[in-house]
């Protein structure tokens, strides 16, 4: 089967779902209260779209994502590497790492919520919290992808510090480093969703969590459809470059 | 000097740490109110213990049922999959596509859906745990040897006894680290549903004292589900442990850390 | 012609009953650039009880050889018959293999794994803890049978490979390079190992190889296959007497034996 083929049966399968989307509502098969037609999403996603509400929610969301991202990627990256190139470091922190990596970040929003309240900075915090751990995580497994023999092969041509780093490290790493943005990415986005959605005044978790509370489908469906096509847009860019980054490691 | 063993340290950052959770608020470094004294949060925990040990029972039955629909589903799903390579190259890159969206904001129409009881929030955790048990029993299919289906092959074994003595066994140890993976989430699933919006459940104790700035209870209940969640990984790594012997063995890729969070069965956001 | 060695003569006289015969194998397989020869017209006869040693260089289509005679493939045309039938299919009556890596079942014991084609039959648990423990004594692995893949080495793991393909006591065992990833001196013992095995089953054995060292100290014969598109080029028989020693590989007429297979590759090549 050619890409082709596999991109338009998609393609297919997508138009069948939005099809059955459409029409099982319209004719009543399924209740439009609860499954609004996707022709009513559309034109409320448009609607909203041109709420000065919705802007505002826009830009917060916008800005606690990027501020939290800003903070959370280099800080974690530093103790990455710190831990990947530091034996002992490595063998007290990693097993702890490994341990608060599997407990769940969200029960830590209500502390921060007692602590900072429920404004931007609560936000910013507690996703930036809730992404660190992975941009670690990545970080030592980027740092410890990196081949002893290729340092070896280049220490062995006389490589000085500097240019085993650029030519060795950095090029080996890409991959995962890129890789890394991304998922940290998807945390960093879930991490202010559900700050969001848990206590605030504004932003798009917010709004979303509001319109259903109120029973308000269409308004809902409208903002989970632009939540999750930012969202699968950001990623497969990223990933188009990880593609090319990768192409010669195997 | 020699340095101190790595564990001593870590049991020592972890006793400083609960001495720091004790001293720090008592002595007003850190208001009660963002974190009260570990003795408080226990003697919290021992008085109510009826209270939190209801909630609990109410969040453990969620949490059960959900784990049934995410693995059931998802071994299903992932042996399809994995198994038949039409749906494999059709549908993998869709998932992994979606990986990209915050689940989450599903929840909002699962609770307009099936209301604020259980329902919403077997259903929500189900499908938050349903895409790791899938994708890593696809990806266990797909990265069987394949020198021991044709060993197994040249011995005459029948399709379904290569499914049943080769594919199954073979794949067991990478579908386990999927359960673990939603497991985990499942339980994540839950708390966090009964946080944003429910009438029982332990996330719910946790959101209800925090409205009324009760900091010991609202600790009281993260103490729970912090347990809570490591026992469920404590055991699921021992189970899992237990067939590792295979997974090095039976595989031509080593599952490292990189591959782990590399690969399909991606790590959980929240 | 008197003055030939009767080692180096060329094989002229097949036995009278072959457990392996091919006539006219061809197979092309669909490549990126469309169709690819990978064996032209594939002719031998393996005599039963025979030891017969296949080398060539990479690629030239010996393993495919191999999995279409354990019917594990589908040549394009030309037939394979094993005892005297042709075979489709994989049966393990007729043809026991083995791999290049062990490929033992890493969750079963060795004894697991040398029962494993005849649980696949349904035999009963007493008959095959008996067959499997025959073969575990057959193979010299008396007292390991409890233990696992990875729990043993290399040299173990493909003795354990080794009484699986015969559990079932098939006439005919092929051998895929089986050790190709051992150290050579591992190699040296499993060869010598191996012809205990057969001078004590009497099996008719294929056995590819890419060591010329291990094709002569082993065969009774060494079919030479030419680059691909695999053709066989050369038959030589290796008449040194058995048991083979160690000691023999030291002797001219090893040496000249080697260096003629090695001349047939290289002329090809």
């Amino acid at each position: 089967m050619t890409r082709f083929q596999l991109i338009a049966i998609r393609l297919l399968l997508l138009a069948l779902v939005l099809t059955a989307w459409q029409v099982l509502p319209r004719n009543g098969i399924i209740n439009p209260l609860l499954l609004p037609p996707f022709s009513d999403v559309l034109s409320t996603l448009w609607e909203i779209l041109g709420r000065p509400q919705v802007h505002e929610a826009i830009l917060v969301t916008s800005a606690e994502v990027i501020v939290a991202f800003v903070i959370a990627v280099p800080l974690g990256a530093a103790i990455g590497v710190l831990i990947a190139e530091h034996d002992y470091a490595g063998q007290i922190f990693k097993p702890l790492l490994f341990y608060v990596f599997s407990v769940p970040k969200s029960i830590f929003l209500p502390m921060f919520i007692l602590i900072m309240g429920i404004g931007f900075q609560q936000k910013v915090a507690y996703a930036a919290f809730s992404t660190l751990f992975i941009v670690i995580m990545s970080a030592t497994a980027a740092v410890e992808s990196v081949r002893t023999d290729h340092v070896l092969v280049a220490r062995s041509f006389g490589a000085t510090r500097w240019q085993i780093l650029t030519r060795v490290y950095v090029p080996s790493m890409m991959p995962i480093l890129l890789e890394t943005l991304r998922i940290s990415m998807i945390f960093n986005f879930t991490g202010v969703m559900i700050a969001e959605m848990y206590a605030s005044r504004t932003g798009l978790g917010y709004l979303i969590a509001n319109w259903g509370e109120n029973f308000q489908l269409p308004q809902l469906f409208a903002g989970v459809i632009l939540l999750a096509v930012v969202a699968i847009a950001f990623n497969e860019a990223v990933r188009v470059l990880e593609h090319r980054v990768s192409a010669w490691r195997t | 000097m020699k340095r101190p063993a790595p564990a001593t340290v870590r049991w020592l950052i972890l006793a400083g740490l609960l001495v720091f959770w004790e001293l720090f608020p008592r002595t007003g470094i850190i208001p009660e109110l963002f974190m009260p004294p570990l003795s408080k949060v226990l003697a919290v925990l021992a008085k109510d213990w009826r209270e939190y040990a209801s909630e609990l029972a109410v969040t453990l039955y969620e949490v059960a049922c959900a784990m049934l629909i995410a693995c059931g589903a998802g071994i299903l799903a992932g042996a399809l999959v994995g198994g038949v390579a039409l749906l494999r190259s059709l549908l993998l890159p869709v998932f992994s596509s979606l990986y990209a969206v915050p689940l989450v904001i599903l929840y909002p129409i699962f609770t307009a859906w099936f209301g604020i009881g259980s329902e919403s929030k077997i259903i929500f955790a189900g499908v938050y745990g349903f895409f790791p048990v899938m994708l890593s029993t696809a990806a266990g299919i797909r990265t069987i040897d394949a020198q021991l289906l044709l060993a197994a092959r040249s011995m005459g074994a029948t399709l379904p006894q290569q499914i049943a003595r080769v594919i199954i066994p073979a794949s067991i140890p990478t579908v386990l680290t999927g359960l673990r993976l939603g497991g985990a989430l499942t339980i994540i699933g839950v708390v966090v549903s009964e946080m944003l919006i429910s009438s029982a459940g332990i996330g719910y104790l946790v959101t209800r004292y925090r409205t009324i700035l009760d900091s010991a209870h609202v600790f009281g209940a993260i103490v729970v589900i912090l347990l809570l969640s490591i026992l469920f990984d404590t055991f699921a790594r021992a189970v899992e442990r237990r067939t590792l012997v295979w997974q090095t063995a039976g595989r031509r890729q080593k599952a490292g850390e990189v591959v782990q969070i590399a690969g399909s069965p991606a790590p959980a956001p929240v | 012609m008197a003055n030939v060695s009767p080692v180096l003569s060329i094989v002229r006289d097949e036995p009278a009953s072959a457990a392996i015969e091919v006539a006219g194998l061809t197979h092309v397989y669909d490549g990126r650039d469309g169709k690819v020869p990978a064996l032209t017209d594939i002719a031998m006869t393996v005599g039963a009880g025979r030891f017969v040693v296949i080398v060539g260089p990479s690629g030239c289509g010996k393993t495919s050889l191999l999995m279409m005679m354990a019917g594990l493939r589908h040549q394009t045309s030309g037939t394979i018959r094993i005892q005297g039938r042709p075979i489709d299919n994989p049966d393990p009556e007729r043809v026991g293999v083995v791999f290049q890596e062990a490929s033992l079942f890493p969750w079963l014991t060795a004894l697991d794994n040398i029962e494993f084609p005849l649980a696949l039959r349904h035999a009963p648990k007493a008959e095959r803890a008996e067959r499997a423990n025959q073969m575990l004594n057959l193979v010299g692995l008396q007292g390991f049978g409890a233990r696992y893949p990875h729990e043993l080495s290399g040299g173990m793991k493909q003795r354990v490979s080794i009484a699986r393909g015969l559990v079932q006591d098939p006439p005919v065992l092929l051998m895929d390079e089986p050790f190709a990833a051992l150290d050579e001196q591992t190699r040296m013992t499993m060869g010598h190992e191996l012809l205990r095995i057969w001078s004590q089953t009497a099996k008719t054995v294929v056995f590819v190889t890419h060591s010329l060292t291990e094709a002569v100290y082993l065969a009774d014969e060494v079919l030479v296959m030419s680059a691909r598109p695999g053709r066989i080029i050369g038959r030589i028989a290796i008449n040194l007497p058995r048991p083979r020693t160690y000691e023999m590989m030291a002797t001219d007429i090893f040496g000249c034996l080697r260096d003629r297979i090695w001349q047939q590759i290289r002329k090809e090549g």
